[in-house]
């Protein structure tokens, strides 16, 4: 029981969270937003009554006054009759609802301007390719980390802290800069940017190849930025297990060295790991604006700064919900996951006693 | 442990020296900004046409590069004739500039100073220059004009009659060439000081023929129409391939000046958004820790929104609702950055809290301002330096990222990150403008690397777990 009210708390607190981000996102974007709604209207209604063979007839002024009188019903179907708060929060609960509406200048690929249709076509590109690099780098991060942590002081060790801490503070858009500016222009292996060649090849297998290959490069900058702090971390959390007394105990059963790291140690040390992992893998789909930039891949993160240099306010509005979304549901699952297998968390208000 | 302990246990890690050296060369810049460079220098960084003047070659590499690639570069070279008043309407004279390097100048700009009787400031007179080439040739009128100005500065690069004059000089020689890059219309692109330079032979429209070295004679004639102008004197400046420490952008900036002045910011940024970010956190962090009961909850729950918001989607949008300054960035970092520390420092807190000492302060009945003030703030701040040092990097990475994506929106000191956005924008990558994109970002890396490397002995010293 303890922990469905536990779980429940936890739920709701996800959702206050995800509302005041949008609330403030809203307040915000509100007269840009609005801005456009009133152009809409006002084109919208004089078409309606100048194009109208109906009205052919009529005279100006009548006209005018039919006019006015579409506009102010639109305005009543859009709320925008409503004070400002009503009409703040009923964007805020429309945006949680997932319905982000039209967007005002950008287009998916099949012309469609409705948000979250653009979402939708940007987001795989980006789990294509962040998804894919977090995964790399976790298993290499890892590996090398445990690695290091067993012989803590040799010259692997001293490599890989070396090389986290020197990538720790590198911008990964201006690495991928300086591999664009090598890789592709000086010794031109690999495409500069994008995601397909123009005219993309339209056979599948060729695309799909074509694809991998615009792939590689923003992959290896992913991987090679952030592996050392990966391993790095591994191999502070391994080491810190590897002093616990019940290790001392082990060895001195004698129970093999190997059988000691992967069987006490590891399981000890795994919760952490775990946690950064599914962080890591749930923040790579919301992808990173400079990089994609940079690489001109047409993910997310680019959509993101498009839509910002565009001043189009709905996708922006869109894509912070789906990455504030991202995040506060990584937490949630998180949540669940050691409130079902760790028995200890304790509930409710005042729980941190 | 006292700040003297600290120090002397820090002393005795070398990678906290290293930081601690890095980031005192990155301080010494900072510092130093207005003594190296022109003091002008750091406050005019965008006013392009004040770079003008200066006369800097544009895009061209650093110095030393000359060394390393066993290349000589050209440099600099300026020519001044005073031109003897006599009577007469022309005047010619000629000026001789010996090209030796490998690498030949990147662009010719020509001075002539004239003064005027009053009541004839429109009056016109004309400039003609013909060079004649070491290889014995002569491009006859490369400059053509005429003007009123008191002071007429001609760039040959930018100069139109100078383009097709010295293409079509050079047609003859490169007949093929020359037909493709007019069909494709790439005539303006053509670097026509660079082919000035070149062997007359064949490819030599497509940049690739050898330099020509030897003696260039400027041939200048002048023209007034009566002897109410007057020339004083001439000068020709012959703009080097070469430049400075850094070299310069395509805007004819000097890199090492924008490099210098943008440590200041990265610094003053970096360690204010660091040092009231992490205070704010571990106050916050302690006062949660200690009051505890609904007030904890309800602060828990307001940090854990603040740590949500998507920092750099919203960094972007505000910046895009209020022009920013330096300050305001800082500021809305410091909002974004404060909740980092607080789940760590609570947890401390939470510990210090069960202390027998607390318990005996409280039944001594000390106040809850007094007890996180006097008891528990000053056991955990040591612990806060190396957060600090931690949290640097990450504002200035941010800070640079933001600068990057606004480029001319954003702040308008000099920052690392916008001069690495103007890179971007004037595709310095593509033109292979290494000397452009690489400090920058080497010195955001360089700077992160510093003040990593300190947080980590920091760390080392004051959590003897990590000791080994």
């Amino acid at each position: 029981m303890a922990v469905v009210r536990y779980l429940a708390f936890r739920i709701v607190n996800a959702l206050i969270i995800l509302f005041l981000v949008l609330l403030i996102t809203a307040v915000m974007m509100n007269e840009y937003v609005e801005d456009q709604i009133r152009t809409d209207i006002r084109e919208r209604a004089y078409q309606e009554i100048y194009r109208n063979p109906q009205y052919a007839q009529w005279t100006e002024e009548q006209k005018q006054r039919a006019v006015q009188e579409r506009i102010k019903f639109y305005e009543r179907q859009y709320g925008l009759d409503q004070p400002y708060y009503v009409r703040v929060l009923y964007r805020t609960v429309d945006a949680m609802m997932f319905n982000f509406g039209n967007a005002m200048v950008l287009k998916s690929a099949g012309g469609s301007p409705v948000v979250s249709d653009i979402i939708l076509e940007a987001l795989p590109r980006t789990i294509l390719l962040f998804t894919t690099g977090t995964i790399i780098t976790i298993v290499i991060g890892i590996l090398l980390g445990i690695k290091a942590a067993t012989k803590v002081g040799s010259l692997l060790d001293r490599t890989i802290s070396t090389f986290a801490m020197f990538t720790y503070s590198l911008p990964m858009w201006w690495v991928g800069m300086i591999f664009i500016f090598y890789f592709s222009y000086t010794l031109g292996i690999f495409p500069s940017g994008g995601m397909v060649s123009i005219p993309p090849p339209e056979e599948p297998m060729a695309y799909a190849l074509d694809v991998l290959y615009h792939l590689a490069l923003p992959l290896i900058v992913f991987v090679f930025v952030n592996f050392g702090g990966w391993s790095y971390a591994t191999r502070s959390i391994v080491l810190n297990v590897l002093t616990e007394d019940f290790v001392n105990t082990a060895r001195a059963k004698g129970v093999p060295e190997r059988k000691i790291l992967y069987g006490h140690v590891l399981r000890t040390a795994s919760p952490p790991i775990v946690t950064s992992t599914t962080l890591a893998i749930l923040g790579s789909i919301g992808g990173a604006i400079i990089t994609e930039a940079v690489f001109n891949w047409p993910g997310i993160g680019r959509l993101f700064y498009q839509a910002i240099l565009n001043g189009d306010m709905p996708v922006v509005i869109g894509l912070t919900y789906i990455s504030t979304f991202l995040y506060v549901f990584a937490i949630l699952a998180l949540d669940f996951a050691y409130a079902l297998l760790d028995p200890r968390i304790k509930v409710g208000v005042g729980g941190g006693r | 442990m006292g700040i003297k302990d600290i120090v002397s246990e820090f002393l005795r890690f070398k990678s906290g020296l290293i930081g601690v050296f890095l980031l005192l060369i990155i301080v010494g810049m900072a510092i130093a900004a207005p003594v190296i460079s022109d003091e002008e220098a750091g406050y005019r960084w965008y006013d392009i046409e004040w770079w003008t003047e200066k006369n800097i070659p544009k895009g061209v590499p650093p110095e030393w590069i000359g060394i390393i690639e066993g290349r000589e570069y050209a440099s600099t070279t300026e020519f001044t004739y005073t031109i003897p008043s006599r009577d007469g309407f022309r005047f010619t004279f000629n000026i001789s500039y010996d090209m030796t390097a490998d690498v030949p100048p990147s662009d010719i700009i020509l001075y002539i100073n004239v003064s005027k009787a009053e009541g004839a400031a429109d009056e016109e007179y004309i400039v003609i220059m013909s060079i004649y080439r070491p290889d014995g040739t002569k491009i006859d009128r490369v400059l053509d004009l005429t003007t009123a100005a008191p002071l007429a500065k001609i760039t040959i690069s930018t100069d139109d009659r100078a383009r097709s004059t010295i293409v079509t000089f050079m047609k003859k020689y490169d007949p093929e060439n020359f037909e493709d890059i007019t069909s494709r219309g790439l005539l303006e692109v053509i670097d026509i000081v660079k082919i000035l330079f070149s062997e007359a032979q064949e490819d030599v429209l497509l940049e690739k023929a050898p330099p020509l070295k030897g003696e260039y004679k400027f041939e200048i004639t002048l023209f007034r129409r009566s002897t109410n102008v007057t020339f004083n004197e001439a000068k020709l400046v012959v703009l080097g391939s070469a430049y400075g420490i850094f070299g310069t952008d395509s805007f004819g900036r000097d890199i090492f000046v924008g490099i210098i002045w943008g440590a200041r910011i990265a610094l003053v940024l970096g360690l204010v958004v660091a040092i009231v970010s992490v205070l704010i956190g571990v106050v916050y962090g302690t006062v949660s820790a200690y009051v505890g009961g609904w007030t904890d909850e309800v602060l828990q729950r307001i940090q854990e929104f603040a740590i949500s918001i998507p920092l750099l989607p919203l960094l972007l949008i505000l910046a895009y609702t209020f022009k920013p300054t330096i300050w305001n960035l800082i500021l809305l970092l410091i909002v974004f950055s404060w909740p980092g520390p607080v789940k760590t420092i609570r947890s401390m807190a939470l510990q210090i809290r069960e202390q027998l000492y607390i318990t005996a302060a409280k039944a001594v009945g000390a106040s809850t301002s007094r007890i996180v003030l006097r008891y528990i703030l000053p056991q955990i701040l040591p612990y806060t330096f190396a957060l600090v040092a931690f949290a640097v990097p990450g504002a200035i990475l941010t800070e640079a990222g933001v600068s990057f994506l606004l480029g001319a929106q954003g702040t308008l000191e000099i920052t690392w990150g916008r001069i690495l956005s103007d890179a971007e924008r004037k595709s310095a990558v593509l033109t292979g403008m290494w000397w452009w994109v690489l400090p920058p970002g080497l010195m955001i890396a360089i700077s992160g690397l510093a003040f990593v490397l300190i947080g980590t002995a920091l760390d080392r010293v004051l959590n003897p777990r990590l000791l080994r």
